[in-house]
């Protein structure tokens, strides 16, 4: 089984996202044997309010609820999250929150960011952060939205043993907290590798924190599937990673 | 078969054990993802370089394809604000070695730079390709103020229109539809790869729409997951897809593999 951690519908507000509608998303799973993914909404990314992003996504989800897995993207610094939160558990069953506090104007270690994160331990969902959405040299003229530091999530994740961790799009794990202190740190974050850097992953936090994620349909697929071939391990510990990490994760 | 046309050797590493293992790490890798030859070149000096920099650069490259000998190709890295050294420099590793089949150049000067109109003036003369580090950003401009992008390559194209000037890794990082658009209007002797950790989907697409598939290349710049994955995903014709992994290539430096 093939579970994407790392799949979005809808727009971008920098460029033109291909394949962004559920049938096309499904499509492109297809065409990549990917069974199930993780979706969240682009469109909600730089809306103001972020819950209609959510709710669009919601209503194109709505027959293919087998194979995609909804997140909502929340916005704490914007007004009354909380009942939005609580409107995508209901309503929306999401599984899962995605944060993007490089759009959204705060701080990692920001009292509204822990707010976010204590609320959704509180619901039992795990907290995805994008170290980029997209490369910082290619912003758009207007935005800045430069990478997160991953140290600064590593404190977070400390900081909220109790709350899993979904880091996704990041790039330079090596030097960061997440490998440097894997011993000591909580195993509370779950780290996806679709920028490279698989093996070393695994050889720090262990086989059961790595998850698979392709950013479809934003990115190509293929770079996470050659990080697959390149990486020497079994097929059982591959299986692990490709699918059934997160599987546990999210209990779907 | 897949060439990549943009890839960095480092070297033999004095004091090491095994003072070739980075290269053998990179060439395993490379060849788990499929690549039958990559042109390397070796920035392994403090920039902007020196001429006894680049010449030291250029000596561990040529020991390099004596190494890896069959899979790696050589690119001559020089400056080219000494511009008699550099080409005397140039000219000794294309003599020295029959696989050194071309010049790098990075960022210490525009390519329009009338500092860089010598070797240019050489490399056209004498046909000789040119790997261009290039890219676009909105962002952190003064971390490589002299970085040239494909506006730059259509003014030296315009005084240099036969040289051979390749558009280093379209996905770089930057404003990658920007260089694209843009490379439209460079002489029809230059060229673009397909390197550098953007993956963004639709970037080979829009690159063989507005460039042409007969003026691009596959390559990595050494991350092989990004160049081998963006490159199998990309949707293009069978014809396509060979020109770019290989056939350009030969046909550009004019040679068979």
């Amino acid at each position: 089984m093939i579970f994407d951690c790392n799949a979005y519908l809808g727009n971008f507000f920098s460029r033109q996202i291909r394949n962004n509608t559920a049938p096309e998303l499904l499509a492109v799973m297809d065409e990549n044997e990917i069974d199930r993914a993780v979706v969240g909404s682009l469109s909600a990314i730089m809306y103001r309010n972020c819950q209609m992003g959510n709710e669009e996504l919601a209503a194109e989800i709505a027959d293919y609820r087998d194979r995609l897995v909804p997140f909502a993207v929340i916005n704490p610094a914007y007004a009354d999250w909380e009942y939005d939160l609580d409107w995508c558990v209901n309503e929306m069953g999401i599984r899962g929150v995605r944060a993007y506090p490089q759009y959204h104007s705060y701080g990692v270690l920001d009292p509204c960011c822990k707010e976010l994160v204590q609320a959704c331990g509180e619901r039992k969902l795990p907290v995805t952060f994008f170290g980029r959405q997209e490369d910082y040299r290619q912003s758009h003229q207007k935005v800045d939205a430069p990478d997160l530091a991953l140290n600064d999530l590593a404190q977070l994740c400390s900081e909220f043993p109790q709350v899993n961790f979904m880091i996704l799009e990041a790039i330079g794990h090596g030097a960061s907290r997440f490998v440097t202190e894997a011993d000591t740190l909580p195993k509370n974050s779950y780290i996806e590798f679709s920028r490279g850097g698989v093996d070393e992953l695994v050889s720090a936090l262990g086989v059961e924190r790595v998850i698979f994620g392709t950013g479809i349909p934003m990115k190509y697929p293929g770079p996470a599937f050659v990080c697959m071939e390149l990486l020497e391990a079994s097929d059982e510990v591959k299986q692990q990673i490709f699918g059934e990490n997160l599987a546990k994760l999210l209990e779907v | 078969m897949l060439i990549d046309v943009h890839a960095h050797c480092r070297g033999p590493i004095d004091g090491a054990d095994d003072p070739w293992g980075q290269d053998r790490e990179l060439v395993e890798r490379m060849k788990a993802g499929g690549i039958d030859i990559a042109v390397v070149s070796n920035l392994s000096t403090p920039r902007p370089s020196t001429v006894e920099g680049f010449q030291k650069c250029n000596r561990d490259m040529l020991a390099a394809l004596k190494e890896f000998r069959g899979f790696y190709w050589g690119w001559a890295y020089v400056n080219p604000g000494y511009a008699l050294e550099a080409i005397a420099d140039i000219d000794r590793c294309l003599e020295a070695d029959e696989d050194c089949i071309g010049v790098k150049l990075y960022n210490e000067y525009h390519i329009c730079d009338p500092a860089a109109r010598q070797v240019l003036g050489h490399c056209e003369k004498h046909d000789i390709p040119i790997l261009l580090h290039a890219g676009h950003s909105h962002v952190n401009r003064a971390a490589q103020p002299n970085i040239s992008d494909a506006g730059h390559i259509v003014k030296a194209s315009r005084e240099f229109p036969e040289a051979k000037i390749i558009c280093g890794h379209i996905g770089g990082g930057g404003d990658w539809e920007w260089e694209i658009k843009t490379l439209r209007d460079a002489s029809p002797a230059t060229a673009a790869d397909i390197s550098g950790s953007v993956t963004d989907e639709g970037l080979v697409e829009y690159s063989i729409r507005h460039i042409g598939a007969d003026r691009l290349f596959f390559a990595t710049d050494n991350q092989v997951h990004t160049g081998v994955g963006k490159f199998r995903s990309a949707k293009m014709s069978d014809e396509d897809r060979e020109k770019i992994a290989s056939k350009n290539f030969l046909r550009y430096i004019g040679r068979d593999a």
